[in-house]
C-alpha cells in the first residue's frame, strides 16, 4: 500500500504538473519568453565562439600560409636561408614572401598609403589568393603586373590596366584580390593591399632605404617531418631571438586569445540576459504560487502532502524551463547568421556559422538550471500553505518560516557555478559574480527605496499623480523584480552607448586637437631639409622631425637575449614576449618629451649624459624585463652594441597620436648609428591630400600614415564591436521587458478594481490612463537612473582599468538613457493594461 | 483507546482574529462510534466548522485532544496529517472547494491516483455516474451548477471509501430542493459503504437525519449527549 502510494504520488506529481501546466498559459509564456531569450542569447553567442575558434584550428595552415613559418624583419640572418634550404632539399615546398609599407602614387599625383607584399610562383602553398580575374596569382604579378585591393582602386581613381608608381617603380594593375589566405590578422590594415612579384619590389628600390620588411619563409613539409620536429631544427639552427619560428598550431596565439576573449565577454552579457530571465522566472512563479493558494490548500485537504505538491511544482517548472530552452536554442541559432556577419570586419577569416551540440547542450542545461535556482524560493511557499485556509481566511502562515540563509545560500551558490561554467575563468567569474550581486543590491536598494518614498511622502498634487505614485505600493506589484530586471537590461544597453561616446569623444578629440595629421616615416637624413620644405610649400607648416634609430634588445642586466629566453617568457597561450623581439624606435633625448610623466627616477644631467649612455623605459617594458633605476640594458643598433644604464621609468600615454617611444636614450648614445627621422605635421583636413600628394611624388620612400584614416578605421572597428554586443545586451532588455509585462498582469484584478472605483466616483478614464502612466513612469525613472548608474560604474571599469583610455562623463547618453527606459516603460504598460480602461464598471464590482 | 472513530477531549481552540484573541472552542469533549451518523449542528458562528476541520486534521487545537480511527492527530506533522487525510477521511465543504483548473473526473481522480490507483480515471467516470454526472466528466466546474459540483465533491470524497467523512454544510450554497437531494445522496452513500459521517450544518432539518446531534453554542456543547 505504502509502496503503492509513493509511486502513486510520484505519478500524481507529474500529471498534476502536466494539468497546472495547461491551467496558468499566462505563466506558462511568461516563464518561457524569459528562459527563451537568455538561452538564445547564449546559444548565439556559444555557436559563434565556437564557430571562430573551429574555423582558426582549421584554418590554422591556410592562416600561416603554410606547416612552418619563419619570419624576420630587416635584413634576413644568413642562418635563415642556410636552414631553410636544408629543409627544401628534403623535400619541403617553400614559399618566400616579402611585406613592407609604401606609398602608391599616381601620374595625376594622387597617393595612398598601402601595404605591399612580394610573393614568388610557390606561393601560396594552402588555400588559394581569389581575385578577379581568377588566375595564378604568380601569372598576375609577373613582369611588372600588380593585384591590389578594390579599395586602392577606389581611393586612387583607378581601373584594372591603369599604371601607379611604388618608389622608383611602375606598376600596371592586372587584378582585384578579394581574399589573401595569410593576411596578418591585425584589426586595423594600414593600407590597402598591393600583391607583386619579388623583382617588382626589388625595383621599388624601397628595400634599400632600411624600411621595416618583414621577410616570411613558408614551408609545406612532405610526409615524415612533423611541424614540430622542423621547428626545432630551424630553432636549433637560428640563434637570433627575433627571428619568429611558428609551426601552425601554435600560430596567431594573440588572435586566439582574441577570439576567445571576445567569446567570453559575449557570453558574460548573455549570461545576464539569462539571469535578468531568471528574475522575471522568480516573479512569475511567486506570482501563480499565489494564484493557486486555494487550489493548494484543497489538495492538502484531500491528503497530498507537501513534497508531492513541490514535486509538483518542481516538475512543472522544470517542464517550462525545457521548453523556453529548446525555444531559446532554435532562436538563438537562427540569430547566429547576424552575429556572424557582424564579425566580418573583425575576424581576418571566413566563419560558417556552424551550430555546436555541446553548446546547445549547454544552453539547455543553462536554462532549466537557472529556472529552477530562480524559482526555488517561490516554489518552496507550498509549505506555507496551510489545509484550515479552505475554512476561513485568515489562518495564520505556516510552519515554514523565511530563513533566507538556508535558500539564498544554494540559490546564490549555484548560480555563482553557472556563472563560473560561462566565464571559464575563477578570475573573470569571481569579478562577474560580484558586479551582478553589487548590481543587484543596489538596483533592490533604489526599489526599496521608492517604495519607502511613496509611502512615506505627503500625497499631494493630481488625482492621477496621487494614485499613480499609491500603484508603487501595490501587494505583490514586484517593484524590486521590475527594476531589478529593466534596470539590469538597461545597465547592458547603456554601457555599450556611453563605451562607445567615450571612445568616440577619445577619437573625436585626437581629431581636433594637436594631433598630427600625418606621421611620415623612413625620412632620410639627406632628405630632412628638402623634405621639410616640400611640407612647407605644401601645408604651410614646418613638421617636427625626431630622429630614430632601429634597434633590437640585446641584453638585460648583462643577460643576452637569447631564443631560450625568449621561449622561456612566452605567454600562456605562446604569445611571443613582445618586448623582447620586436624591433625598437630608438631616440636620443635631453629633456623628457610633453606628455611623459616620470614614474620613478629622474631624467639625465648634460654631464651624465655625456660620462655614457643612459636609457628611460616605458612603464609596461620596465616591469616586463623587470628592469629598474640603476639596471643596465643593452640594445643592439644595427650591429653595434649600446649598454645604457635606466635612470627613469615614465608613463606614456600611447593613445595619445604623437611619436610616442618605448625607450629613450640620452643625447649622444646614437652617434654613428644610421639614422633615419620620423616626421609630424599637422595641416588643415583640406589640404592633407595635397601635403600627401606632393610628399609622395617627390620622396617615394617616405611612406605617410594619415591619422584621420586610421582614426577613421578604428571608429569603424569598435562601431562593429558594439554591434555584436548591442544584439547580445537587447535579449536582456526584451526579458526585462517580459518581466515589467508580467508584473503588470499579475496585478491586473487589483488595478481594473482600483479603476473601476474611481471611475465609479467620478474619475474619467483618462485621469485613470494618466494614474497608470505616473506609475510606469517612475518604474521606468528608477530602473532608467539605477541602470544608468551601473552603466556608468561598468565604462568607467572598462575605460580606466582595460583600455586605459579616461573616462568622460557624457551627459547625453546618460540622459537619454534615462528619457528610453522611461518611455518605453509607459509605452509597455499601457500595452499590458490599456484593455482596463475600456471595461464597463458594473459588471466588475458585482463580481467583486 | 477508545474503541470508537472519532474521539474528543477538552479541546479548546483559540485563534486570533484582528488582533484579538477568539476562543472559538471552549471545552469540547465527545465521541463518535464507528459507523454512526452525527449531525453538529448550531448557530453560525458557533465553532462548528472549526470542529470539523479539528476532527480532518486540517488546523491542531490549542489544547486537548484528538483522536481519529485510533490515530492521535497531535503527534502527527502536517505531512504525516495529509496523508492520514489521504488514506481515511474524505471532506465535503459547503463552498465545494474543486479545483477549477481540472475538470470534473479529474477532481475526483486526486485522491485515486494519490493512493496509486492504476485506472483511476475509469473510477472516477463510474463515481460519476453514481452521482448521476456521468456526462459531465469533461466539464470545467464553472460549467456546472452548484448542485452538480456538489455531487463531483461528494464523488470526490467517497472516491477512497474512507472510513470517516466529514461535511462542513454541504447544503449551506444551494436551494432547498438540489440541498435536498445532495443529503439523500450523501447519506445514500454513507450507508452503502458502512462509513461513519459527522454532518456540520445548521439546518434542523438536515439534522434530523442524523442518528444523533451535538449541539455548539459559543464554543461549548450546549444539550447532552444521548448516549
Amino acid at each position: 500500500m505504502s509502496a503503492g502510494a509513493g509511486g502513486g504520488a510520484a505519478r500524481f506529481a507529474l500529471a498534476m504538473a502536466w494539468r497546472e501546466t495547461r491551467a496558468g498559459w499566462r505563466h506558462v509564456a511568461t516563464v518561457l519568453v524569459c528562459v527563451a531569450l537568455g538561452v538564445a542569447a547564449l546559444v548565439a553567442v556559444g555557436s559563434l565562439s565556437i564557430d571562430l575558434q573551429q574555423t582558426l584550428a582549421r584554418e590554422a595552415k591556410t592562416m600561416l600560409g603554410g606547416d612552418v613559418e619563419v619570419r624576420a624583419s630587416r635584413l634576413t640572418p644568413p642562418a635563415v636561408v642556410t636552414a631553410v634550404e636544408s629543409l627544401r632539399a628534403g623535400g619541403a615546398a617553400v614559399a618566400r614572401t616579402r611585406e613592407l609599407v609604401g606609398m602608391a602614387r599616381t601620374e595625376g599625383g594622387g597617393s595612398l598609403l598601402v601595404e605591399v607584399k612580394a610573393v614568388d610562383a610557390a606561393y601560396p602553398l594552402y588555400g588559394s589568393v581569389d581575385s578577379v580575374p581568377a588566375r595564378r596569382i604568380g601569372d598576375l604579378v609577373g613582369g611588372n603586373g600588380a593585384v591590389v585591393e578594390e579599395r586602392l582602386l577606389a581611393r586612387l581613381g583607378l581601373r584594372p590596366g591603369d599604371r601607379f608608381a611604388l618608389g622608383a617603380a611602375t606598376l600596371v594593375v592586372r587584378g582585384v584580390v578579394t581574399r589573401e589566405p595569410d593576411r596578418p590578422a591585425s584589426l586595423v590594415n594600414l593600407g590597402p593591399r598591393v600583391l607583386v612579384s619579388h623583382a617588382s619590389l626589388d625595383r621599388t628600390g624601397l628595400i634599400a632605404f632600411g624600411s621595416r620588411v618583414r621577410e616570411r619563409w613558408l614551408l609545406r613539409l612532405p610526409d615524415g617531418i612533423a611541424p614540430a620536429e622542423a621547428r626545432a631544427t630551424l630553432a636549433a639552427a637560428i640563434d637570433d631571438p627575433s627571428v619568429r619560428i611558428a609551426a601552425y598550431d601554435e600560430a596567431q596565439p594573440g588572435l586566439k586569445r582574441f577570439l576567445e576573449q571576445l567569446g567570453m565577454y559575449l557570453g558574460l552579457v548573455g549570461l545576464v540576459s539569462l539571469l535578468v530571465g531568471g528574475v522575471g522566472v522568480a516573479a512569475s512563479v511567486a506570482t501563480f504560487m499565489r494564484r493557486r493558494r486555494p487550489t493548494i490548500a484543497v489538495l492538502k485537504c484531500l491528503g497530498v502532502d507537501a513534497p508531492t505538491l513541490f514535486a509538483t511544482y518542481v516538475a512543472q517548472t522544470a517542464l517550462i524551463g525545457l521548453a523556453g530552452s529548446i525555444v531559446g536554442v532554435v532562436l538563438g541559432t537562427a540569430l547566429l547568421p547576424a552575429l556572424v556577419a557582424a564579425t566580418r570586419e573583425i575576424v581576418p577569416f571566413a566563419v560558417d556559422g556552424g551550430v555546436d551540440p555541446l553548446t546547445i547542450a549547454r544552453g539547455l542545461v543553462m536554462g532549466v538550471t537557472i529556472t529552477l535556482l530562480c524559482a526555488l524560493w517561490p516554489l518552496l511557499r507550498v509549505r506555507d500553505v496551510r489545509p484550515a485556509e479552505v475554512l476561513r481566511q485568515d489562518v495564520a502562515p505556516g510552519r515554514f518560516v523565511d530563513q533566507p540563509v538556508e535558500v539564498v545560500l544554494p540559490i546564490t551558490l549555484g548560480l555563482s557555478a553557472l556563472a563560473l561554467w560561462q566565464a571559464g575563468s575563477w578570475k573573470i567569474g569571481g569579478i562577474f559574480i560580484g558586479a551582478s550581486l553589487a548590481a543587484l543590491v543596489l538596483l533592490v536598494l533604489l526599489a526599496r527605496g521608492v517604495v519607502w518614498l511613496a509611502r512615506a511622502l505627503p500625497r499631494r498634487g493630481a488625482l492621477a499623480w496621487r494614485h499613480g505614485v499609491g500603484g508603487l505600493m501595490r501587494p505583490g506589484g514586484q517593484v524590486a523584480g521590475v527594476i531589478v530586471a529593466l534596470g539590469a537590461g538597461v545597465m547592458l544597453l547603456e554601457a555599450v552607448a556611453l563605451l562607445e561616446a567615450s571612445l568616440g569623444a577619445r577619437l573625436d578629440h585626437e581629431r581636433r586637437r594637436e594631433t598630427p595629421s600625418f606621421f611620415f616615416v623612413d625620412v632620410q637624413s639627406d632628405q630632412r631639409e628638402a623634405f621639410a620644405r616640400v611640407v612647407h610649400e605644401a601645408g604651410g607648416v614646418t613638421p617636427r622631425v625626431t630622429p630614430v634609430v632601429r634597434a633590437r634588445l640585446a641584453a638585460i642586466r648583462d643577460e643576452p637575449v637569447t631564443r631560450a629566453m625568449v621561449d622561456r617568457r612566452r605567454g600562456r597561450q605562446g604569445e611571443q614576449p613582445f618586448f623582447l623581439v620586436r624591433e625598437y624606435m630608438l631616440t636620443s633625448a635631453a629633456a623628457a618629451p610633453d606628455g611623459n610623466r616620470l614614474i620613478t627616477g629622474r631624467w639625465w644631467t648634460d654631464a651624465e649624459a655625456s660620462a655614457r649612455p643612459r636609457v628611460s623605459l616605458e612603464e609596461d617594458m620596465a616591469k616586463f624585463l623587470a628592469v629598474g633605476v640603476g639596471d643596465t640594458i643593452a640594445f643592439d643598433v644595427q650591429g653595434l652594441r649600446v649598454d645604457a644604464e635606466v635612470m627613469s621609468v615614465r608613463h606614456v600615454d600611447w593613445q595619445s597620436f604623437t611619436t610616442n617611444f618605448f625607450a629613450i636614450l640620452s643625447q649622444g648614445s646614437l652617434d654613428g648609428a644610421p639614422t633615419m627621422w620620423v616626421a609630424t605635421a599637422r595641416v588643415p583636413p583640406a589640404i592633407e591630400a595635397r601635403v600627401q600628394d606632393a610628399v609622395a611624388s617627390r620622396f617615394p620612400n617616405v611612406t605617410a600614415v594619415a591619422v584621420r584614416d586610421v582614426l577613421e578605421r578604428v571608429s569603424g572597428l569598435l562601431g562593429q564591436m558594439a554591434f555584436a554586443i548591442r544584439t547580445i545586451a537587447a535579449f536582456s532588455i526584451g526579458a526585462g521587458l517580459v518581466v515589467m509585462i508580467a508584473a503588470l498582469t499579475a496585478t491586473r484584478a487589483q488595478r481594473l478594481y482600483e479603476s473601476v472605483i474611481l471611475r465609479t466616483l467620478g474619475a474619467t478614464r483618462g485621469v485613470v490612463a494618466r494614474a497608470f502612466a505616473v506609475e510606469y513612469a517612475c518604474l521606468g525613472a528608477v530602473a532608467g537612473v539605477g541602470g544608468t548608474a551601473l552603466a556608468s560604474a561598468l565604462a568607467w571599469i572598462v575605460l580606466e582599468l582595460l583600455l586605459d583610455t579616461p573616462w568622460l562623463l557624457a551627459p547625453l547618453p546618460l540622459a537619454a538613457g534615462v528619457a528610453a527606459t522611461i518611455v518605453v516603460s509607459v509605452a509597455v504598460g499601457f500595452l499590458a493594461t490599456w484593455r482596463l480602461l475600456g471595461q464597463k464598471p458594473l459588471p466588475v464590482l458585482r463580481r467583486e | 483507546m477508545a474503541p470508537g472513530m472519532i474521539h474528543v477531549r477538552d479541546v479548546v481552540m483559540r485563534l486570533t482574529s484582528g488582533g484579538r484573541v477568539v476562543t472559538v472552542l471552549d471545552g469540547v469533549s465527545f465521541d463518535v462510534a464507528r459507523g454512526e451518523c452525527v449531525a453538529v449542528t448550531g448557530p453560525s458562528g458557533s465553532g462548528k466548522s472549526t470542529l470539523l476541520g479539528l476532527v480532518a486534521g486540517l488546523d491542531a487545537p490549542t489544547s486537548g485532544t484528538v483522536l481519529v480511527d485510533d490515530v492521535d492527530l497531535g503527534a502527527l506533522d502536517e505531512d504525516a496529517l495529509a496523508r492520514f487525510r489521504r488514506d481515511r477521511v474524505g471532506v465535503v465543504f459547503q463552498s465545494y472547494h474543486l479545483i477549477p483548473t481540472l475538470t470534473a473526473v479529474e477532481n475526483v481522480m486526486i485522491p485515486l491516483e494519490l493512493a496509486g490507483v492504476t485506472d483511476a480515471r475509469a473510477r472516477a467516470e463510474r463515481l460519476l455516474d453514481e452521482v448521476g454526472l456521468g456526462a459531465r466528466g469533461h466539464h470545467y466546474p464553472v460549467q456546472l451548477s452548484g448542485g452538480e459540483q456538489q455531487r463531483v465533491a461528494l464523488a470526490r470524497a467517497v472516491s477512497r471509501a474512507p472510513g470517516l467523512l466529514l461535511a462542513d454544510e454541504p447544503t449551506g450554497n444551494l436551494d432547498s430542493e438540489t440541498g435536498a437531494a445532495i443529503i439523500d445522496l450523501l447519506l445514500a452513500l454513507n450507508r452503502e459503504r458502512g462509513s461513519t459521517l459527522l454532518l456540520v450544518t445548521h439546518d434542523p432539518a438536515l439534522a434530523a437525519h442524523a442518528d444523533r446531534q451535538i449541539a455548539l453554542r459559543d464554543g461549548r456543547i450546549v444539550e447532552p449527549i444521548p448516549a
